[in-house]
């Protein structure tokens, strides 16, 4: 059982590893197959010759016409072997009497005994005697005596020195092996390292990455095509999180912003209501106005709490079947009074049910209408689409578009309107409407439904498209 | 109407207790769980302000341990977190309503009403009036003075809330969550632009003025005899 999870061997150690073992295997086999024939190579020689001599006893044997001519067989024999050391032969009668014998140590009877195997004249018997090993074969031969049973005849050749030059072999072929593998790994590792260089160098550079050094990438164009993959996504990464980096310190630093405006009103305007004796009317004055900003003050807390806890996916929709149409047109009761008095018309078209938080996604759309509402001008409508888009992929989406007439927003601004605390007009900041925090929260909450908004200029109109996946999509 | 409050902050603890008092309850302050059990189970409180975060005992297990023995007070829990797991923790061990902070002082007393009118029952009324106003709830009508005031479904349902709790100052969130069903806060003065239109039909051509702004609370409905 592992405790944890193990490192992985290091790619230089894995790859020497496997350099040295490949070719272990790589020389042993071909070792093996020299062995092999070379040890076929000499088996065959010998037999050539034992095969031959063979032939020249047969030779001899069939010239013996009597009994009595069997015992002049020694001195024809050593004739014709003469000189052939290392070659020991034995003739024996059927009977088992030895009417020849050259060379050294004694036959073993075994071979004898293979003498009626079929092929015992063609495969060798290998044998040791006296710490020398002998390669022999043994045969009938047929005498020239008239009803005479053919004796037999056992030779064999000394294999010392076949033997003594193979051991020689496969000493110098294991040398070969573990000198050759220890040579092949050394390589090897010498070419990991070098192969793996341009990484130890994406390492370095990536060490260089830091909060305040985010912009740092690291250069695709230098390191090899296997690496470039790699280094390209790592940059992706970094882009990535420059950006939410980013983000998070505008938003830390606008949040300050944001505070430190209405706490230094509160502050001065309390200060000077203290430093001298008002009328009890001055005072309520100020703690209205105070009420006001703190009310405000509570309602941006609140909204940026509901962002944290959807950054960090903790706002979990509930599901109830609905019609966002309805949504809107409970919506525009809300909002009708107030777009009256403004004189913008609203008007809603359309429909589209879906399964998702009635709550959440009034807030949402009620943020977008109340955004719409502000920046309609007089005589302006605002028209909200509602309807199902089935796209490509075949999913479904339900939509609502909201069309306000107005200045076109440039595209550039368009991007950011729904990062927190960010409006078009910057002179706008603390004419009081909203903090800049509504179209975040609708973002915020359509996603949190899998959904999204996206807005875009129209012709003397903003509009604004929110989705969210249809009924019956979701219900998985 | 004794009402106990149990908060360790000594700011929110003391503007409590002063705005229920001022709001004509009879208020009991302490600082912490202990006492506040203490408190709970030896004396009859019909409404108990909890704070969840308390030194010594937790709002959470001063509530048990009141259910426990059948005190069945409403309880209004008050929480600087706002978790779902708070809400359902609370509600589950027999909380009644919770409030997270900050809130608007209007709101709180307003649920603390709501709370304790839970308890005694109402009867149906079929007509609310104050002063020379007149609700006929039945025949949905509205006269002052004898006039008839025509009003639109949501205006009349704005008038009737301003009426059946008239006296109490209701804070923008609870009129735009009681009329409209609108729970989230909306920053942009659409009940301001509401209560001016009530405003123009029910108030303007007569005297006296019944509804009131607030300003930093709400809107309150009252005859100015009794103010």
């Amino acid at each position: 059982m592992r405790l944890g999870p193990r490192r992985a061997r290091s790619i230089t150690v894995r790859l020497t590893l496997l350099f040295a073992v490949a070719s272990t295997v790589v020389l042993l086999i071909l070792g093996l197959i020299v062995a092999e024939s070379v040890e076929n190579h000499f088996e065959e020689l010998d037999m050539t010759e034992l095969a031959g001599k063979l032939e020249l006893i047969r030779h001899v044997m069939a010239r013996v016409r009597s009994p009595a001519e069997l015992q002049g067989i020694p001195r024809q024999m050593e004739d014709a072997f003469f000189g052939h050391h290392g070659l020991v032969v034995a003739v024996q009668s059927a009977q088992g009497e030895t009417l020849f014998a050259s060379g050294h140590g004694p036959f073993p009877q075994a071979l004898f005994d293979r003498r009626h195997t079929p092929g015992a004249d063609r495969h060798p018997y290998v044998w040791q005697a006296d710490g020398v090993a002998f390669r022999g074969i043994v045969a009938e031969a047929r005498t020239g005596i008239a009803e005479g049973a053919p004796v037999v005849v056992a030779l064999a050749t000394d294999i010392a020195h076949h033997r003594s030059f193979m051991d020689a072999f496969m000493r110098t072929l294991w040398l070969t092996v573990v000198g050759g593998s220890l040579a092949t790994g050394l390589l090897g590792w010498f070419a990991a390292r070098r192969g793996l260089a341009p990484l130890r160098e994406m390492r370095r550079q990536a060490a260089g990455v830091s909060a305040q050094r985010l912009d740092r990438r690291l250069p695709v164009e230098a390191v090899p095509v296997e690496l470039a993959e790699l280094a390209e996504s790592l940059n992706d990464m970094l882009a990535r999180l420059e950006a939410s980096f980013r983000r998070l310190s505008d938003f830390s630093s606008d949040l300050a912003h944001e505070l430190r405006t209405p706490v230094s009103n509160l502050m001065t305007q309390t200060q000077v209501a203290l430093s001298r004796s008002r009328t009890t009317e001055a005072y309520r004055e100020v703690l209205e106005s105070n009420a006001e900003e703190f009310e405000r003050l509570s309602r941006m807390i609140s909204d940026m709490l509901f962002l944290a806890k959807s950054d960090n996916g903790l706002i979990v929709p509930g599901r109830e079947t609905f019609d966002l149409a309805d949504e809107v047109a409970a919506l525009f009761d809300f909002y009708g009074a107030l777009a009256e008095d403004k004189g913008v018309t609203l008007r809603l078209e359309g429909s589209a049910p879906v399964a998702a938080d009635r709550l959440m996604l009034r807030r949402a759309v009620g943020n977008l209408l109340s955004n719409a509402l502000r920046y309609t001008p007089a005589g302006g409508e605002i028209v909200a689409r509602a309807h199902m888009l089935r796209d490509e992929s075949g999913s479904t989406t339900a939509r609502i578009e909201i069309e306000n007439t107005g200045e076109p927003i440039p595209s550039a601004h368009m991007a950011r309107l729904f990062d927190r605390f960010y409006r078009v007009d910057a002179a706008r900041r603390n004419s009081g409407d909203g903090v800049g925090l509504g179209l975040a929260i609708t973002r915020s909450i359509l996603r949190a439904h899998g959904g999204d908004i996206e807005g875009r200029a129209g012709e003397g109109s903003n509009v604004f498209e929110l989705w969210i996946p249809a009924a019956d999509k979701s219900d998985q | 109407m004794k009402i106990l409050i149990v908060e360790d902050e000594p700011k929110t603890g003391d503007y409590l207790k002063q705005g229920l008092v001022e709001a004509g309850f009879n208020v009991d302050l302490v600082r912490d769980g202990m006492d506040g059990l203490h408190l709970g189970l030896s004396e009859a409180y019909d409404l108990l302000v909890l704070d969840v975060m308390l030194p010594g005992l937790d709002g959470w297990h001063v509530l048990q341990a009141l259910r426990k023995v059948g005190k069945d007070m409403p309880v209004l829990f008050l929480t600087a977190r706002d978790s779902v797991d708070d809400r359902v923790k609370g509600l589950e061990l027999g909380a009644d309503d919770y409030l997270v902070k900050p809130f608007a002082f209007a709101e709180l007393l307003a649920r603390v009403r709501t709370l304790l009118r839970r308890g005694t029952k109402n009867k149906e009324l079929d007509a609310l009036q104050v002063a020379d106003l007149e609700l006929d709830l039945m025949r949905r009508r509205v006269t002052r003075a004898g006039r008839r005031i025509d009003l639109t479904a949501k205006e009349f349902a704005l008038l009737e809330l301003l009426l059946r709790r008239q006296g109490e100052v209701l804070p923008r969130s609870l009129i735009a969550s009681q009329v409209w069903d609108m729970n989230f806060d909306s920053d942009t003065n659409v009940i301001e632009v509401a209560v001016r239109r009530l405003r123009a039909k029910v108030d303007d051509p007569f005297e006296p003025k019944l509804i009131r702004t607030v300003r930093g609370m709400g809107y309150v409905l009252e005859a100015p005899a009794c103010a």
